[in-house]
């Protein structure tokens, strides 16, 4: 059978999804799980807890589907939401047992071209042009919670700044970029 | 406090997808969601905003049998055709849920120092509808409870799971359920083990104050060996 090619757009998988489709959330799964599954294993680094994070997800995807509104924007950006969440709270329970182990962690945010990898789309060129004009270390905070999961104080650790410093960089850091980024 | 100066409020908003909030903070803004546009849309913006930024992680192949894991959460193992959902769906697939739950258990769990216990499980149902909420399991590594409902606990309250041993009428306070509607326990007082009821009550966002149930008992459940 013909799949016309937006079927394998997330915002329509979700909105069949929220009508109750199973087999419209295996595909979602088969679009979306690498990505999401990439999501969760950079933050809580450990494949079974990543796979748990992934399993739990999707279940949530099921579930809450009917309350996704397109005025919320793109599916796919609520599902990073809804992975990320899952992760950060698997993170609490498990403990992050690997940051002091891992000295590697966080290096990502720090390498002077990170930007350079993002997509090339309107939206990620919009944000990677915001994130540039940020002062580095608001930069770099903002990219760290976001990529790595970090809290305040794993950031404070990793940039080897003091907690109240690191809190005023992240704020500050999402004021500029919501001036920036707002039409 | 949601803050009600637009700077403050994309900020913390803000804050929030990217997860930096403490625990409290956090809840504050997620039960403030359902009623509060303005914080709402100040969410979704950053959703949206940030999104391209995962892209930094790199995609990765999950295990394969995540995905069966998934489909016997969400099925009925009968597998058979089924009317088109209804927001009950869990109510028909609580058995389903259950053959799940163990399913997730044996898959997902981090391999403990087995015990020879079986495992047990309790569906909760609403006092209300009588409908299954919520789904818990008791096994070597301690107690699972899942969320099945999609019913949240009224606004600036906070579910509270009870443990009441057979033949006896105290609730046991086993801990507040976090508002992702998962909660595992290691291990669980003298006494609440087979034949146990488990209750959900409605309580302040902290628990209850006095140690006993102080808002109304909204699901419970027997365990039972399987």
């Amino acid at each position: 059978m013909e799949q016309p090619a937006s079927l394998s757009s997330p915002d329509v998988l979700v909105e069949a999804v929220a009508r109750g489709s199973e087999r419209a959330l295996k595909r979602l799964y088969a679009l979306e799980s690498p990505r999401l599954y990439g999501i969760a294993l950079r933050i809580v680094r450990r494949p079974e807890v990543a796979a748990e994070v992934l399993q739990e997800t999707f279940v949530q995807i099921w579930q809450n589907a009917g309350s996704f509104a397109p005025e919320r924007g793109a599916a796919a950006a609520w599902l990073t939401g809804i992975v990320r969440f899952r992760a950060l709270d698997a993170l609490r329970r498990h403990s992050r047992e690997t940051l002091s182990g891992d000295s590697a962690l966080g290096d990502l945010a720090v390498e002077p071209d990170v930007l350079a990898k993002l997509d090339a789309d309107a939206d990620a060129a919009a944000l990677r042009r915001c994130l540039e004009q940020l002062e580095e270390n608001q930069r770099r905070s903002v990219v760290l919670a976001f990529v790595e999961g970090f809290s305040h104080a794993d950031i404070a650790k990793r940039l080897s700044a003091p907690l109240g410093t690191v809190k005023s960089w992240v704020r500050r850091g999402l004021i500029a970029l919501k001036g920036c980024l707002s039409p | 406090m949601i803050p009600q100066d637009p700077q403050e409020r994309d900020a913390v908003a803000g804050e929030y997808v990217l997860g930096v909030l403490d625990d409290e903070q956090a809840t504050e803004i997620r039960n403030a969601l359902a009623t509060d546009r303005e914080l709402r849309a100040a969410v979704t913006f950053w959703e949206n905003k940030l999104h391209p930024l995962s892209a930094l992680a790199t995609p990765a192949n999950p295990p394969a049998e995540i995905w069966d894991a998934v489909e016997a959460r969400i099925s009925p193992p009968a597998r058979t055709p089924r009317p088109s959902v209804a927001p009950w769906r869990w109510t028909t697939g609580a058995f389903a849920a259950i053959a799940a739950a163990l399913l997730l258990y044996v898959a997902v769990t981090p391999r403990e120092p087995l015990q020879s216990a079986a495992p047990m499980v309790a569906v909760l149902q609403s006092s209300q509808t009588q409908s299954a909420g919520w789904v818990a399991v008791l096994g070597p590594g301690g107690l699972r409870l899942s969320k099945l409902t999609r019913q949240a606990p009224p606004q600036a309250h906070a579910y509270e799971l009870w443990g009441i041993a057979p033949h006896t009428t105290r609730p046991v306070p086993l801990g507040v359920i976090p508002a992702s509607g998962e909660m595992r326990l290691a291990e669980l007082p003298q006494g609440v083990g087979a034949g146990a009821t488990l209750a959900i009550s409605i309580e302040p966002p902290g628990g209850s104050p006095t140690g006993h149930p102080t808002g109304p008992v909204v699901y419970t459940g027997v365990l039972r060996a399987t």
